[in-house]
C-alpha cells in the first residue's frame, strides 16, 4: 500500500525544506575545507647564548614538530616516548614489528619487502594540508599520489542487488543520470528557472545533461561512463545495462559513495613512499639523539620558574627540570599522572573523549585485484568490516597489503573481539566482494587503536553535539590551550578544532611555539 | 587533593620482570607491566580510563580479581563497560606475571585518591552501618571475610562498582561466591542518593 511520490512532488517537497535562492547565494560561504593553502613560516626567536632547557612529552608528531623547530633555535630538547616507537598515532607496520596492543600483543609477519608495508594510522595526505607538505619538502621525504576514489572500485550492500557487488563507476553513473533526468525535466516545466536569468537557465541545463550524461529529450537512458559490457576497441563498444534507480535505491551506499572523496579526502591526496612513519623518520633524522624511549613520563609538577618531570626507565625513575614542557599525551592519561594541575584544567584534560579507530590488514598472496582492473582505492561494503583499500604501491608485484576493515567511528566492535574472531569477521565480509578471498590472503593484522598501548584511542572528541560545539566546551578548550604558568603546553590535534588529522597535530605545536616565542622574547628584552 | 611529594630516584625491584622475546629473530620486546597505562602513575587511578587507584591493596585481593577477569568471572557481563575494558588486559596472565605484578603494585606508595561524589555523609554513616560487619568500622577491609579495604579508593569506582552489583553486572556470574553476596548488600542501597551517600561516607574513613 505504499503511494508512490512523483516526480514533481518530490521536487516540490525539495523545495520547502531548502530553496534554489538561498543556494545561490550561499555559494562562497560554503566551505567545506578549513582555511589552508599556504604554509606559515615561523618566525620564532633563536636563543644565542642563552640556554633553555625544553622537555616535549610524547614524540607524537606535534612533539617532534616542537623538538625540530626549538632545536633549530638553540633550545636544550628533550623528548620523553613511553613507547619503543615514536610517531604515535603514525605507524607503519611492516616484516617483524611489535604491534602492541595490550592484551592481544602481535608479530607481523608480512613479507620483509619495500611496498609490503601497512600504514595503521594515519594514511593520507590532502594537498591542502600545506604545513605537512612543508615539512615534508624540508625534511626531504618522498611522496607519491595515494589513490583513494577509484571507479572500478566495488560497493556492496547485502540490501542491494542481491548483494552482488557493483562497480563505483556503475553505480555513480546511474544515480547522477536519474538525478540528472529529475532536474532537467522540473527545468524545462517552468519549475526551478525563476531565479535564473535565461542564459543562466541554459547553461544550468547544459550542466544537468553533461552530469547525467543524458540523452535526447532529457532522459537517462544509460551510459558508456560505465564502461563497456563487450567490444570498444576492434568493434564498437556495447553498452553496459542500466541498473533500476529503485534498486539503487534499496542498498545504503549512497550517503558513502557519493560522498567519501569531499572536504579533506578529496583528490589529489599524497603518501610518503614506502610508509607514512617515513615522515616520524624524517624528523628523526634531525632530533632523533634527543629522544629517551621506553621512558614514560610519570610526573608533571608545574613550579613559578619551570617544570620537574620524572619519568619511568628501565624500572628507574628520574627527574628531569626544565624551563618548558610541551605535552602531546593523550589528555585522558595525563590525567592519571602525578600533577599539580588546577581544578579547571583537570576538569577539561578529564572532559575530553576518545574515538575508537580500528583497523586490520592482510597480506595478500597475489595482486587480485589488479585482475580486476583495480589499481588501488577503496571498495565499501554496508558491514561492520566496512572497507577494502587496494596499494596503489607495489603495482604489479607478486604480493601486496591490504586493508582488510576500517571503523573509525565504532571501532569497538571488533576490538572486543579476540584476534581470531576478528580476522574470521574480515573474511567473511570479504568475501561478499572477492568470492575467493579467504584463500588469497593470509598473515593478518588488527589495530585496536583503543587498546593501543600508551595511547587506548584515536582522536580526541571534544564536541557532545554534532550540532556543534557548546560553550561551556569552547571554554574548556580555551582552558586547556592557555599554558600553565606560561611553561606547560598541550599540543597535539587534540589541541585544535580539528583533529584526526597530522595538520592539526603541526598546527598546535605551531600555536604553542608562538605563544612561548612571545614570552621569551618579553623576558630576553 | 593530589599531595605534592617529593620525586625521588626509585629503583624497583628487578626481579622476575619476565620480557618475553621471540627466539627465532631479535624482535622488539614487551612485558605485562602495562598496567600504569590505565591505572595512573604508580597506580594511583585514573579517571579518564576509569581505572581504580591500585596502590595500597592488599594482595589476596589484588590476586584474586585478575584471577576473576582472567577466568571470565568478572568483566564478562555486557552492561559491565569498565569490567569489559579490564579483562582483556588479565586473560592471557600467567601465574608467574599476577605474582610478578602482585610485587610490583606492592612497590607503590599508598595516595589516597581526590574526592569527587557529594553526598550525604550523616546518611551515609546510617547505611555504612550494615556494611562495617564485613568492610570494617573504618573501611580497612577484612581478610577473613574476603571483604577489601574501600578507604581512599576513587569514589568515582566505588559507585560504578555499587551500581554494577546492584544491576547483577558484577558477581553473578557462577564462580564468584564472593561478589555474589555483595549483589545482595548492595539492594540495601535503594537509589542513586543512597549509593552517593554511603560512598561519600567512606570518603571520610581512613584517610591519611
Ligand atoms: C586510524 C587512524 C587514521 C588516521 N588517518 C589519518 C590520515 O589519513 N591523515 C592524517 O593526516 N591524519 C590521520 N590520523 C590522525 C593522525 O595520526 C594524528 O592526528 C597525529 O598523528 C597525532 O599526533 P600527536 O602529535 O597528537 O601525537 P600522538 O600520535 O597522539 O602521540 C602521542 C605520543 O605520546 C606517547 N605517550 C603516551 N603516554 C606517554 C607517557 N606517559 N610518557 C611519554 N610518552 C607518552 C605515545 O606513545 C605517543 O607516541 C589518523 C589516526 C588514526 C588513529
Ligand atoms: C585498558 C586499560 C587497563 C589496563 C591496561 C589495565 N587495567 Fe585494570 N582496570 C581497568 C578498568 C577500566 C577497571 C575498572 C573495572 C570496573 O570498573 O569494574 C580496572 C580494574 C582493575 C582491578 C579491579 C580493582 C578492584 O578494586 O576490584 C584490578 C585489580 C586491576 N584492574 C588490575 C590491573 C592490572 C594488575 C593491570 C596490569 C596487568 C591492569 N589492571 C591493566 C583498566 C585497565
Ligand atoms: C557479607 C559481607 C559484606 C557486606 C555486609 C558488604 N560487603 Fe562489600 N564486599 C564484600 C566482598 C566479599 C567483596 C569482594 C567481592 C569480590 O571479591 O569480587 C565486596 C566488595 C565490595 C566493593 C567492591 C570493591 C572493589 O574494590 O571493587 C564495594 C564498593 C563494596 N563491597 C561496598 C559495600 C558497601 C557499600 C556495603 C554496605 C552497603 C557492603 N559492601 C557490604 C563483602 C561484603
Amino acid at each position: 500500500m505504499t503511494r508512490l511520490v512523483t516526480r514533481r512532488e518530490f521536487l516540490n517537497l525539495l523545495g520547502t525544506t531548502g530553496g534554489t535562492a538561498a543556494a545561490l547565494k550561499a555559494g562562497t560561504a560554503l566551505g567545506l575545507l578549513p582555511a589552508t593553502g599556504t604554509a606559515k613560516a615561523l618566525d620564532l626567536l633563536a636563543l644565542g647564548s642563552n640556554n633553555k632547557k625544553v622537555a616535549v612529552l610524547g614524540g607524537g608528531l606535534s612533539g617532534l614538530t616542537v623538538a625540530h623547530e626549538l632545536g633549530k633555535r638553540g633550545y636544550d630538547v628533550t623528548i620523553l616516548e613511553a613507547s619503543h616507537r615514536c610517531g604515535g598515532r603514525i605507524m607503519t607496520v611492516r616484516h617483524g614489528d611489535l604491534i602492541d596492543e595490550i592484551g592481544n600483543r602481535q608479530y607481523c609477519e608480512f613479507d620483509d619487502e619495500p611496498h609490503m608495508y601497512f600504514n595503521a594510522g594515519a594514511a593520507r595526505i590532502p594537498s591542502l594540508h600545506s604545513n605537512l607538505l612543508a615539512y615534508c619538502k624540508e625534511l626531504e621525504i618522498e611522496l607519491e599520489v595515494f589513490v583513494g576514489e577509484n571507479n572500478n572500485a566495488y560497493l556492496q550492500d547485502d540490501a542491494m542487488l542481491g548483494g552482488k557487488p557493483v562497480r563505483a563507476n556503475d553505480y555513480k553513473t546511474n544515480i547522477r543520470g536519474f538525478l540528472s533526468e529529475m532536474l532537467a525535466k522540473s527545468m524545462s516545466e517552468q519549475q526551478m528557472d525563476e531565479p535564473f536569468t535565461e542564459s543562466e537557465a541554459e547553461s544550468l541545463l547544459s550542466i544537468i545533461r553533461s552530469f547525467g550524461d543524458l540523452s535526447e529529450g532529457d532522459l537517462y537512458q544509460g551510459s558508456f561512463r560505465t564502461g563497456y559490457k563487450s567490444g570498444g576497441f576492434l568493434t564498437h563498444g556495447v553498452q553496459h545495462d542500466m541498473i533500476a534507480f529503485r534498486d539503487l535505491l534499496a542498498g545504503q551506499m549512497g550517503r558513502r559513495a557519493l560522498s567519501a572523496y569531499e572536504g579533506d579526502y578529496g583528490p589529489c591526496l599524497l603518501q610518503p613512499t614506502g610508509g607514512m612513519d617515513n615522515i616520524i623518520a624524517g624528523f628523526l633524522r634531525k632530533v632523533g639523539e634527543r629522544v629517551k624511549y621506553r621512558a614514560m613520563v610519570a610526573a608533571i609538577q608545574v613550579r613559578d620558574d619551570g617544570v620537574e618531570i620524572a619519568y619511568d626507565q628501565d624500572d628507574v625513575r628520574h627527574k628531569l627540570d626544565v624551563d618548558y614542557c610541551f605535552n602531546c599525551i593523550p589528555t585522558h592519561l595525563t590525567v592519571g599522572l602525578d600533577h599539580n594541575f588546577s581544578g579547571d584544567y583537570v576538569k577539561a584534560l578529564k572532559y575530553v573523549k576518545r574515538g575508537q579507530a580500528y583497523k586490520a590488514a592482510f597480506q595478500a598472496k597475489e595482486r587480485f585485484w589488479e585482475k580486476e582492473a583495480i589499481y588501488g582505492g577503496i571498495s565499501r561494503m554496508n558491514n561492520r568490516s566496512s572497507e577494502i583499500w587496494y596499494p596503489p604501491h607495489g603495482i604489479h608485484k607478486d604480493k601486496g597489503v591490504i586493508l582488510a576493515a576500517y571503523d573509525f567511528g565504532g571501532g569497538m566492535y571488533h576490538t572486543m573481539m579476540s584476534q581470531e574472531e576478528r580476522v574470521e569477521a574480515h573474511l567473511s565480509d570479504g568475501e561478499k566482494i572477492h568470492p575467493d578471498y579467504r584463500n588469497l590472503v593470509e598473515k593478518p593484522i588488527t589495530i585496536a587503536w583503543h587498546r593501543m598501548n600508551h595511547m587506548l584511542g584515536c582522536a580526541a572528541r571534544w564536541r557532545t553535539s554534532f550540532r556543534g560545539w557548546t560553550a561551556e566546551e569552547e571554554e574548556l578548550y580555551h582552558t586547556l590551550q592557555a599554558p600553565v604558568n606560561g611553561r606547560h603546553y598541550v599540543i597535539g590535534d587534540q589541541m585544535t578544532m580539528h583533529s584526526a588529522w597530522m595538520e592539526s597535530a603541526i598546527l598546535s605545536a605551531h600555536w604553542a611555539m608562538e605563544d612561548l616565542d612571545q614570552r621569551v622574547r618579553a623576558e630576553l628584552a | 587533593m593530589i599531595r605534592k611529594r617529593l620525586l625521588v630516584i626509585l629503583v624497583l625491584a628487578l626481579s622476575v620482570h619476565s620480557i618475553q622475546v621471540n627466539a627465532a629473530e631479535e624482535r622488539e620486546p614487551y612485558d605485562d607491566r602495562y598496567c600504569t597505562t590505565c591505572h595512573g602513575t604508580d597506580g594511583r587511578g585514573n579517571y579518564g580510563v576509569q581505572a581504580p587507584r591500585l596502590a595500597g591493596m592488599e594482595a589476596w585481593y589484588l590476586k584474586r580479581q585478575l584471577e576473576n577477569f582472567r577466568s571470565g568471572v568478572r568483566g564478562t557481563h555486557p552492561r559491565d563497560i569498565e569490567g569489559i575494558a579490564m579483562r582483556p588486559m588479565a586473560s592471557k596472565l600467567s601465574d608467574e606475571s599476577i605474582a610478578d605484578i602482585i610485587d610490583w603494585v606492592g612497590s607503590w606508595e599508598y595516595i589516597p585518591t581526590e574526592v569527587t561524589i557529594e553526598g550525604d555523609e550523616t546518611a551515609g554513616a546510617q547505611l555504612y552501618a550494615q556494611c562495617a560487619s564485613c568492610h570494617g568500622q573504618n573501611a580497612e577491609g577484612n581478610e577473613a571475610l574476603g571483604a577489601p579495604a574501600l578507604q581512599g579508593q576513587n569514589d568515582w569506582y566505588l559507585v560504578t562498582q555499587l551500581k554494577n552489583f546492584k544491576n547483577g553486572w558484577r558477581g553473578a556470574e557462577s564462580g564468584d561466591a564472593f561478589g555474589a553476596q555483595m549483589i545482595g548488600m548492595a539492594q540495601m542501597l535503594s537509589d542513586d542518593d543512597a549509593i552517593n551517600n554511603v560512598v561519600s561516607y567512606i570518603n571520610t574513613l581512613g584517610r591519611k
